[in-house]
């Protein structure tokens, strides 16, 4: 028998016509900078990001880090920045939770639960999203009652404006219950890192402790430092709930239209990964004697989740730009502030290119990462 | 140097008593026996060309008003639509006489030698429109108001601004989409709506109660559009006298249907109306100063009308517009707006 033939190494040496293609695409691209900086200069516009330090001038609908109007532009940006992530972490868990429920429903052995998540992908993957969002939004503010009428369930109002909460107010001596949990949970770290090394099995009530350390501890801190807890309620007064910690409605609509939609996508990756699983490992599993939901959760989820990461990664790439319609029902993202302070201050160039560059690097950051994430879980596999 | 030049031939001419002396742009209307006057290709209610062509629209008249002052018939107007900052390189480049196309008289711009702003026509400006269950007569009482206004629009600035001086608080709403913009503010998400006040008094018709909405006094930006004009003198002054005219007769009750029969029985009329009218007439003295047609005060109102047959003709109620002409600030002084007509004396 002939062995087979290793194969050809790769060829190191560069083609012309890989020289050729490099070097016309660099070629373009120097024009096309060249081309724009001439007519720029034509135009009599200078480019620059001076203007960044400028004062924005204009307000926006929500932000979770102090701001004014007669703050810089590059802080709205960080604010838009900030929204836009806060939006697209908590839509990606909404969505995954959604994918998988739905993913699992459809390979179910309930027939109903196979058709409900059948029609629920098929609908929300053939319906454009902005349409979805627009038509959730004016459900929304014409079948919540007006903040007047607002639903109450004790401190809890919901109305066709916001979410409204109960809060704990901030002060300077809270850091000392936040520096306790962080050691409660530092200690708790360190102990399963010693244990795991040890590789012994700890009593249920010293477990049960650890876990606790992280609670305790700051509410000793609390004692012990006397830190002034204050609640802040939210109370009608005026036109709105003053006080009180505050969800707008348009992000619950958004979050809820961006959960849905890419929860039908991720649905679909889901049940392509359980499909791929060999139904001998459920069966073996059931042999030896696991539950349903042990053997999901011991046999298939870990296998899963190795083939679903590629293209799970996809999709929240794409759901981090998908926020972006946001914008359509007046959430202040990236997009929103980038887009007022192209009308404001004439720069549209600097802040194209801004904004491309803080989508490209959330995109890359969470690319890498679940990459990274990927390569670790199949090292362990061929391990 | 132009200007310098008309006002040395207008006192010249006031001087020797010399009949008629125009200035150079209305000779060359005269001349030419047509005025160019540039307006918006598309713009409805403000020209807009109908099925013929022809454009027609509130700024349209405005543009046939001086063609009736100056020559005696509103039909010699040369409408042209043309973009709005290629209207004002256009009129500086000699390429046309005037331009009634909504430009917002500025300070800058009216140091730009090769422009005149002569009569503003229609009052605009920012303001706030609140359903009238909120019991809000005045903007300064919205602290803690929730304001619905378009994404990326100098409206934000605006609010910023006004609401900044006054140290009052709100919320701002800055929706892209205008139905889920006008859906929330119909549906009481925002308590106040901030616009253009022509774009709330239209955009309020898509409501399915519009009466149930009221415009709040405060309009927190200026937007005076404003007929522009070559530079001079007594072109200027044609335009502006041609619009007190209009808006005299508006006080006096004359219109385009009437104002035939008045004249015919001009002498049981007021002294202004006859002012206005007759052959001795202060209107008449006008003429022959700035060498126009006898009649032409005349002329402005069979052809053209008062200033609200105007306004009701493309923006009022009986349009799909509905833009009640009392409720803005294009309504006369004495009904609480701020159009105010000069004496013809």
């Amino acid at each position: 028998m002939i062995p087979p033939s290793p194969p050809p190494p790769a060829e190191k040496r560069l083609h012309l016509s890989d020289i050729a293609a490099v070097g016309g695409l660099a070629l373009v691209l120097a024009l096309a900078v060249f081309n724009v900086l001439a007519n720029m200069e034509a135009a009599g516009v200078s480019p620059g990001f001076g203007f960044l330090v400028r004062e924005a001038g204009f307000d926006v609908s929500s932000s979770l880090i102090p701001y004014a109007p007669s703050d810089s532009y590059a802080r709205v940006i960080l604010v838009g920045l900030a929204n836009t992530v806060f939006l697209a972490a908590v839509c990606l868990v909404l969505a995954t939770v959604i994918g998988v429920v739905f993913g699992l429903v459809s390979v179910g052995p309930s027939p109903i639960g196979r058709a409900l998540a059948l029609a629920y992908v098929e609908v929300f993957r053939n319906l454009p999203k902005l349409l979805v969002l627009l038509i959730l939004f004016v459900l929304a503010v014409n079948g919540l009652p007006h903040v007047r009428e607002a639903i109450s369930v004790g401190p809890f109002h919901l109305s066709n404006r916001s979410v409204n909460f109960p809060v704990v107010v901030s002060n300077q001596r809270m850091w000392f219950a936040v520096a306790a949990a962080v050691v409660g949970l530092g200690i708790g770290f360190l102990w399963r890192a010693r244990h795991k090394l040890a590789d012994r099995r700890s009593g249920a009530a010293e477990t049960a402790a650890i876990n606790l350390l992280p609670i305790a501890l700051p509410l000793l801190a609390i004692l012990v430092f006397q830190v002034p807890v204050t609640v802040s309620v939210p109370e009608l007064k005026g036109f709105d709930f003053q006080g009180g910690g505050r969800l707008s409605l348009q992000f619950v609509v958004i979050a809820a239209t961006l959960g849905i939609y890419h929860g039908a996508q991720i649905a679909e990756v889901v049940r392509g990964g359980l499909l791929a699983i060999p139904k001998g490992q459920t069966e073996a599993a059931k042999a030896l004697g696991l539950t349903p939901w042990q053997s999901i959760r011991l046999i298939v989820l870990p296998q899963v989740i190795r083939i679903v990461i590629p293209p799970m990664n996809n999709q929240y790439v794409n759901l981090v730009k998908n926020t972006s319609i946001a914008i359509a029902v007046g959430y202040s993202d990236l997009m929103s502030v980038s887009g007022t302070i192209i009308n404001q201050s004439f720069k549209p160039l600097e802040m194209m290119l801004i904004t491309m560059g803080l989508y490209l690097a959330l995109c890359l950051g969470l690319t890498t990462t679940f990459n990274r994430f990927h390569r670790r879980l199949t090292r362990r596999e061929t391990r | 140097m132009k200007n310098l030049l008309s006002s040395v031939a207008a006192l010249t001419a006031a001087f020797f008593a010399t009949p008629a002396l125009s200035g150079p742009v209305l000779d060359d209307i005269i001349a030419k026996d047509k005025l160019i006057c540039l307006v918006n290709p598309n713009s409805p209610g403000f020209s807009v060309p109908d099925s013929q062509g022809v454009f027609q629209g509130f700024n349209t008249d405005f543009c046939r008003m001086a063609a009736a002052a100056i020559l005696g018939d509103a039909t010699k107007a040369d409408i042209r639509g043309i973009g709005f900052s290629d209207s004002m390189k256009t009129i500086v480049a000699d390429g046309a006489h005037m331009a009634s196309r909504s430009i917002t008289a500025t300070g800058t711009r009216d140091a730009d030698p090769g422009l005149a702003f002569v009569a503003t026509t229609f009052f605009d400006g920012q303001g706030f429109m609140v359903p009238k269950t909120l019991g809000v007569s005045s903007a300064t009482e919205l602290n803690g108001a929730t304001v619905c206004a378009e994404d990326g629009s100098t409206t934000l600035l605006n609010i910023a601004d006004w609401f900044g001086d006054r140290d009052i608080q709100y919320r701002v709403e800055n929706i892209a989409d205008k139905t889920a913009r006008l859906e929330a503010f119909f549906s009481g998400k925002c308590d106040v709506y901030a616009s253009d006040v022509t774009a709330l008094l239209s955009d309020r018709l898509l409501s399915d109660t519009p009466e149930t909405y009221t415009i709040l006094p405060e309009v927190i930006s200026a937007e005076p559009l404003t007929l522009v004009t070559q530079p001079d003198q007594a072109l200027e002054a044609a335009v502006f006298w041609a619009f007190q005219v209009m808006l005299n007769a508006d006080i006096l009750g004359v219109t385009s249907k009437n104002v035939t029969a008045i004249v015919e029985d001009l002498e049981s009329q007021p002294k202004a109306v006859q002012r206005l009218f007759a052959e001795d007439s202060a209107a008449a003295e006008m003429a022959g100063k700035l060498g126009l047609p006898k009649d032409w005060a005349f002329q402005v109102i069979s052809q053209v009308g008062a200033y609200s047959e105007v306004f009701e003709r493309h923006l009022g109620k009986e349009t799909p517009f509905g833009i009640d002409l009392s409720e803005t600030a294009n309504a006369l002084v004495g009904d609480g707006g701020q159009m105010y007509a000069y004496p013809i004396r």
